[in-house]
């Protein structure tokens, strides 16, 4: 749609750059303020440019400890978080895309009873189950342990539902096509499904990472070796300590950190992932 | 390259539904079939059939002499081209040709040099690096016939291929179908529901009504001589005119009025048949019957023209050649020469 209307441009324009600052202030704000001393934020002015305390604080959060009772360096945290996030997004992509697979080309007894039950399971996300997940996870001797982490939430009933109906909107006749230059359910699989889904496994994946590694209540209660210790549970451990000062500045500085990952995967896959929503390819 | 015989083929659906009842065909190795009649008359579940894509209930498949019932499709060594192509999206065109090649464990240099080849005879050499998205419909179509091609298969199975094509693509298609399995002399299942399709492309054509064959014959053999009302119906275009009759020793009684003179043993009521092209305008003396002019369609090569006869209700139409453009509601005579009558038996549609 194109119109010449320029107040209306300029209003949206001004309602937009409002969105912008509202949302951006905050980053900024944690953004400067672990560039300050800890002590800066007591004063009850918020400061709005870079201290000199930067490189120190990072330096520290990022390699030698986090503070205020984390004693693991952020950068291991990091990598905890990004294995599980990684484990539960592929986990779930392969889990899912599978269930699918069999449920939409396979004919078998029960096989709409399946899809339902598969479908139930929305209703049992991780917090309503939580004490029973975790007794089978401690009987399995999996509390502090990566497959702890990531197992218990693969199970995704939203990615398989996807994946059906992305599958469904695959035409017989290419199936029949396949059945008839030799390729059987594998290869079937291999090199025409997942070709065929590969935007949609990329929309997918952006969301599933952002789920995972934005997990807090699970890594909380399965975690209590600190060498487990996910990024997004740490921060609320610092901000919690009992006596002293709440180093700001370090809070900040891991805050700015733990948001890198998911907006790197969100810049890197944007293209696929608009794609893998709007696309129509078959 | 081989013979295809259906012995007694039947399919009912597990619902209870007869979409075929049974049918025998014995497809010549080489011949080109076709398979034409209305939607919903059991042509594509036939051809499906044969291709493996749909379970036989009963009877027998044999492709070059072996059991072909309870074999998958790969096995049956047949090639189908699909009414959408069903290219597969991703690959490009000459990925597309050598899947089946692939799969079938073929060597590099074997996929390379037949796809190559078939590529060629298509015309399609210079594509071969394209996504289907990046062709045009007929192109897309060359690619699904290249992709049958290309394995050299026992027999070739058209669905519908051409009904996606607009109307000038259709003919053009049309004659390089036939000349390509002309060249590479494979027995071919071509399922259609154009009349004129079916009539250019078969050595024998199958017109299928309700799951039964109706008639199996030559494309002139259909035409010249019908075995039922209903393939007189639907070989020719437009199609035969049919009117029930009754033939007494006064000859064939048209209306009430107008009797023909019938050199024929039948007595009593008969469905009467003449192609409008067989009835030829002509001056009222040499008339045998009078038609009031309702429409005119002047095509340039040829008029139909359409009209009643006086006492009928049924519309009748004539087909003259050249431009030729009477006025409506004049009186138009004709002639029916006895030679080209079709009569039918009323009761039992059947040809007498």
């Amino acid at each position: 749609m194109i119109e010449r209307r320029p107040w209306l441009t300029l209003f949206s324009h001004c309602i937009l750059i409002l969105g912008i600052i509202a949302v951006a202030l905050p980053i900024w704000v944690a953004l400067v303020a672990s560039t300050h001393p800890a002590e800066a934020f007591k004063q009850g002015v918020i400061p709005l440019w870079f201290g000199d305390q930067g490189w120190i604080t990072w330096k520290k959060v990022l390699f030698s400890a986090a503070g205020n009772g984390v004693d693991v360096p952020v950068w291991l945290m990091m990598i905890n978080s990004l294995v599980m996030a990684l484990a539960i997004a592929l986990g779930k992509i392969a889990i899912s895309i599978l269930s699918a697979y069999a449920i939409v080309f396979f004919r078998f007894p029960l096989r709409m009873l399946c899809f339902w039950i598969i479908f139930m399971t929305l209703m049992l996300p991780v917090e309503v189950r939580i004490v029973p997940t975790y007794k089978v996870v401690a009987d399995l001797s999996l509390l502090n342990s990566y497959t702890g982490l990531a197992l218990p939430l693969i199970a995704s009933a939203t990615a398989t539902f996807l994946f059906r109906q992305c599958f469904l909107t695959i035409p017989g006749e290419l199936v029949e096509a396949a059945r008839i230059d030799g390729a059987g359910p594998w290869r079937f699989f291999k090199d025409i499904l997942l070709p065929l889904s590969r935007t949609n496994i990329a929309a997918l994946f952006v969301i599933l990472f952002i789920y995972g590694w934005n997990q807090y209540l699970w890594p909380l209660l399965i975690t209590t070796d600190d060498h487990y210790y996910t990024l997004v549970m740490s921060i609320k451990r610092m901000v919690s300590v009992a006596e002293g000062d709440i180093a700001w500045n370090s809070i900040m500085a891991t805050t700015i950190l733990a948001m890198l990952p998911p907006v790197l995967v969100v810049v890197g896959m944007q293209k696929l992932f608009v794609k893998g929503l709007v696309d129509t390819e078959k | 390259m081989a013979e295809v015989i259906l012995n007694q083929v039947g399919k009912t659906y597990p619902n209870g539904y007869q979409a075929i009842p049974a049918i025998d065909l014995h497809i010549a190795d080489g011949e080109f079939i076709v398979l034409v009649g209305p939607s919903g008359c059991g042509k594509s579940t036939l051809l499906r059939m044969v291709a493996g894509l749909e379970s036989i209930s009963s009877g027998e498949l044999l492709i070059n002499n072996q059991r072909m019932n309870e074999k998958e499709p790969a096995e049956r060594d047949i090639a189908m081209v699909f009414q959408n192509y069903a290219l597969y999206p991703h690959m490009t065109v000459f990925d597309n040709m050598a899947y089946g090649l692939r799969n079938r464990g073929a060597s590099k240099d074997e996929i390379q040099r037949k796809v190559s080849d078939s590529a060629r005879l298509l015309g399609l050499t210079d594509l071969l690096e394209r996504k289907p998205k990046q062709l045009s419909g007929g192109q897309r179509q060359r690619v699904a016939m290249g992709r049958a091609m290309v394995r050299h298969p026992q027999a070739f199975l058209f669905d519908e291929p051409l009904s996606n094509l607009d109307a000038k693509l259709r003919v053009q298609m049309r004659v390089e179908i036939r000349q390509l399995q002309r060249q590479l002399g494979t027995t071919t299942l071509y399922v259609t529901h154009d009349q004129v399709e079916a009539m250019t492309l078969a050595d024998r054509l199958v017109v299928l009504n309700k799951g039964h064959a109706e008639q199996i014959g030559s494309p002139l053999e259909l035409y010249e001589r019908p075995a039922t009302t209903f393939v007189a119906e639907f070989i020719g275009s437009p199609s035969m005119n049919l009117l029930p009759v009754s033939i007494t020793d006064q000859g064939l009684q048209l209306t009430e009025q107008v009797s023909l003179q019938a050199d024929t043993k039948e007595r009593g009521a008969v469905i009467w048949g003449i192609r409008p092209e067989h009835l030829q305008p002509c001056s009222e003396s040499e008339a045998d019957f009078a038609l009031q002019v309702k429409a005119v369609e002047a095509l340039g090569a040829e008029s139909l023209i359409y009209g009643h006869t006086a006492g009928r209700s049924e519309l009748l139409v004539v087909r003259a050649p050249g431009p030729f453009t009477p006025a409506i509601d004049q009186m138009l005579y004709l002639r029916a020469p006895q030679q080209q009558w079709h009569l039918f038996d009323i009761n039992t549609q059947q040809r007498i």
